[in-house]
């Protein structure tokens, strides 16, 4: 365990890459200026009124971080001792060694386990598209904390019970690290019992994060570089996750004996942990805490959403149509708010248990941020392959009702054509940064049938010919702040594996984190170059926008290039975004 | 519940058992005549319908197929709540979940609907080397709680369909006993037991026709 550091593997040669900008050499200054639109050097139709601008002749100074060779060590590592790059696979993260074959529940052996095929997965669309790659539920459940390999794993989770009772471990088999979970348990009861807390400890390049729901612990051991925040983020996923499962009130089992064993309760569910767990590493809304959509044009989106709306006035509590992990629509009754968090985990939930494809289903789940307590009954079903509907509602006996609410809105999808829209958009795939608008100022208001021309255009090009977009753009991530809602590029070619999109998500969710640091920020702009990239974080009371260039990039065109970028995402706004009816509180 | 109508009958139909019995796996060979060796955990309740022809009558059977998970147990009353026919899994090769499948007798007999078919499952017959529970002892516990017993395996298909054929039957007999007589629903299960038996036997002599005698 961490509290014996000579046994981890040691610090080494590894430079710890500070997240903070405040303690970064400043190299350089950027300005931030409000739309007086005097000097403008651009053309600035923004909707919202503000841009980046790249003259340096205003006040606010902002953050600026050049880190030249302090490049991100370990994710680098990790990438090049990995089989092909295959990040999808957890195996990636390790070193290699062949997985044991399980028993499982059932008699037949659960060879499932055996994880040690060294293909890498070099093409990836999104993460859920690998799954018949990608091998579902725990291995490596040889292993205990006694086994060399088991100790050389990048990230490792826990949930224990606060009598040190193991829960849940991402590696190994629970049972085998009890006396491991027992020491857990003592490093958070000693802190308490001073009348502290602990947050982390730092062992050498480890990371032990700690957090405590109740009688319930969470622990994230790391040597990712991530930051404190970002992982803390991960385990209140964790525990949303098995809340979502469970409902909260599973803690009463704990006031009736303090030393009731959870493990059963959640027996079947690892896979959706580990699905879990490596959406860390590709899906950004385990970060942003934002939903992303489908595109679709207006009119399509519309037609599902009316139907939704139908059956939810019927006494649906929600109506979630998605297509793998991008909404398609959603609605909600009156009142009724679905958190981005919850969507997330309700979303990784549904797509990693295989059992939902094979028919309909009716499920009690809980919904963290909207009732901790309490279950509500989720009734699922594909529609075709990747689309699936799901109908939430508080009464344990509306199935045959959900059922009808399907029938009907499968009718109206396949009638008004909506699920071959959602098919083809699945296809043409969403922005590509190849095809930022040149200039901004001769776009159109309604791009529908450009976009998906566009979308065709992209979607049939050879991938070496997408070489990046304008000024060395290669990716971006738009967030609208009141939508709850973000919108990602696809990736191009120079970020063409799964390792290479890790390594730029775990880039992106440190400069989330320095961006919201509670210490120093909230700041509006950064501006940072490494070696991998530069990226370019700007914030706004309407949006966040977080985008990558090349580490050779131009920081006058980069920002230009930032500016074109929110221009083009407001123009699409209509396509990508799902707009009005939301059931978000504001 | 069963109802009849122009000689076709809607009936719902639990599977009960612990998990990794085989339930699903059961299902799937049923209704989609597939098997998966690494069937992945029910979440809840699945649920599926399949139509039988029973001579010249129809079953519609709408199956809940239910998780076998501790923590779906207290959810159980929903999907047999009603139900005309219950099959109750246990794995031949293990003494746990046969133990499980008497507990599930216990809570049928206690709970659920008197005028259920109920049905027990020894499933994975397959996996005759590593067998724990014979086919004596279950047999004999059949008997004694009166319910209808079959060693299946969903991986080869044997006694899959057969199972869900016998369900039928013995629901469309039940069906004309009810409507035939006035007995009150307790008695009629009294009854019922020993129709199981003859039932059986009489499946064994002949396909065409049930015979109480």
């Amino acid at each position: 365990m961490a509290s014996d550091p000579t046994s981890l593997p040691s610090p080494s040669d590894l430079s710890i890459p500070n997240p903070s900008p405040t303690e970064e050499e400043r190299l350089a200054t950027l300005n931030l200026e409000e739309p007086t639109g005097n000097h403008a050097p651009i053309p600035r139709p923004l909707s919202n009124g503000s841009s980046l601008s790249a003259d340096f002749d205003t006040g606010n100074e902002i953050e600026v971080a050049e880190e030249e060779l302090l490049g991100d060590s370990t994710d680098l590592a990790e990438g090049s001792s990995s089989h092909g790059g295959g990040g999808w696979r957890e195996i990636s993260e390790q070193d290699g060694e062949v997985a044991s074959c399980s028993p499982s529940s059932s008699g037949y052996a659960g060879e499932r386990g055996s994880s040690g095929a060294s293909s890498g997965i070099e093409e990836v669309d999104d993460g859920v598209a690998l799954q018949d790659d990608w091998v579902p539920g725990k291995r490596h459940l040889d292993e205990d904390d006694a086994s060399v390999s088991w100790r050389k794993r990048k990230k490792h989770f826990f949930i224990l019970s606060h009598s040190g009772k193991p829960i849940y471990s991402r590696y190994g088999d629970e049972h085998k690290l009890a006396g491991f979970s027992a020491t857990l348990q003592a490093i958070i009861s000693f802190v308490e019992n001073g009348g502290d807390r602990v947050k982390f400890v730092r062992a050498g390049k480890h990371q032990v994060v700690f957090l405590v729901k109740g009688p319930i612990y969470l622990v994230c051991i790391s040597c990712t570089e991530e930051p404190y925040e970002a992982l803390k983020g991960q385990l209140e996923l964790i525990y949303g996750q098995m809340l979502l499962i469970l409902t909260k009130s599973v803690n009463r089992c704990f006031e009736k004996n303090p030393k009731f064993d959870m493990s059963p309760l959640l027996g079947g569910t690892d896979v959706v942990f580990s699905s879990l767990i490596r959406a860390f590493s590709w899906n950004p809304a385990t970060f942003l805490h934002a939903y992303t959509c489908l595109p679709l044009a207006y009119s399509t989106r519309q037609a599902a959403g009316a139907i939704l709306q139908d059956v939810a006035d019927s006494g649906v509590l929600f109506a979630i149509l998605m297509c793998k992990h991008k909404v398609v629509s959603l609605v909600g009754a009156q009142k009724a708010s679905l958190h981005p968090d919850d969507m997330l985990l309700l979303a990784n939930f549904i797509l990693s248990s295989e059992s939902f494809r094979t028919s309909e289903s009716f499920s009690p789940i809980c919904l963290p941020k909207y009732n901790p307590m309490a279950f509500l009954y989720a009734y699922v079903h594909y529609l075709d392959e990747d689309t699936h509907l799901t109908l939430l509602t508080t009464s344990s006996d509306a199935f045959y009702h959900l059922k009808e609410c399907r029938l009907r809105i499968e009718a109206v999808l396949v009638k008004s054509n909506v699920l071959a829209e959602v098919q083809r958009s699945m296809l043409d795939g969403g922005l590509h940064v190849e095809d930022l608008p040149v200039d901004s100022s001769r776009r159109s208001r309604s791009i529908s049938p450009q976009m998906t021309q566009e979308n065709n255009i992209s979607g049939s090009r050879p991938p070496h010919m997408a070489l990046g977009g304008p000024a060395g753009l290669w990716h971006f991530i738009y967030r609208s702040i009141y939508l709850d809602q973000y919108v990602s590029s696809e990736f191009s070619s120079p970020i063409n594996n799964s390792a290479q999109q890790k390594r730029l998500y775990r880039a992106y969710q440190k400069l989330f984190a320095s961006m919201h640091d509670q210490g120093t920020g909230p700041h509006k702009t950064q501006y940072r170059r490494d070696r991998d990239y530069v990226l370019l974080c700007w914030i706004t009371q309407d949006f966040e926008l977080y985008a990558a260039f090349d580490p050779l990039a131009d920081k006058v065109s980069a920002i230009k290039t930032c500016n074109r970028v929110c221009q083009w995402v407001r123009d699409l706004e209509n396509e990508i975004f799902l707009l009005g009816a939301s059931p978000f509180s504001w | 519940m069963a109802s009849i109508g122009n000689n076709s009958l809607n009936a719902k139909l639990v599977l009960l058992g612990d998990m990794g019995a085989g339930k699903s796996s059961l299902v799937l060979r049923f209704v989609k005549g597939q098997f998966l060796e690494f069937q992945e955990s029910t979440i809840g309740a699945a649920f599926f319908s399949q139509t039988l022809a029973v001579n010249d009558a129809t079953v519609k059977f709408e199956i809940w197929d239910t998780a076998g998970q501790e923590r779906y147990h207290s959810l159980a009353p929903m999907y047999y709540r009603g139900a005309a026919a219950a099959i109750i899994v246990y794995d031949i090769s293990s003494t746990e979940s046969f133990e499980r499948a008497k507990k599930w007798v216990q809570e049928l007999q206690k709970q659920g609907n008197p005028n259920m078919v109920t049905a027990l499952a020894g499933n994975k017959a397959d996996l005759e080397d590593k067998r724990k529970v014979s086919t004596e002892e279950a047999q004999t516990y059949a008997q004694e709680n009166g319910l209808f017993f079959m060693e299946t395996s969903a991986k080869t298909a044997t006694n899959v369909n057969e199972i869900f054929y016998e369900i039928a039957r013995s629901m469309l007999f039940l069906g004309v006993l009810v409507s035939f007589t006035s007995t009150p629903a307790t008695g009629l299960w009294c009854n019922g037991q020993s129709i199981w038996k003859c039932n059986r036997i009489s499946h064994k002599s002949s396909k065409e026709e049930l015979r109480t005698e």
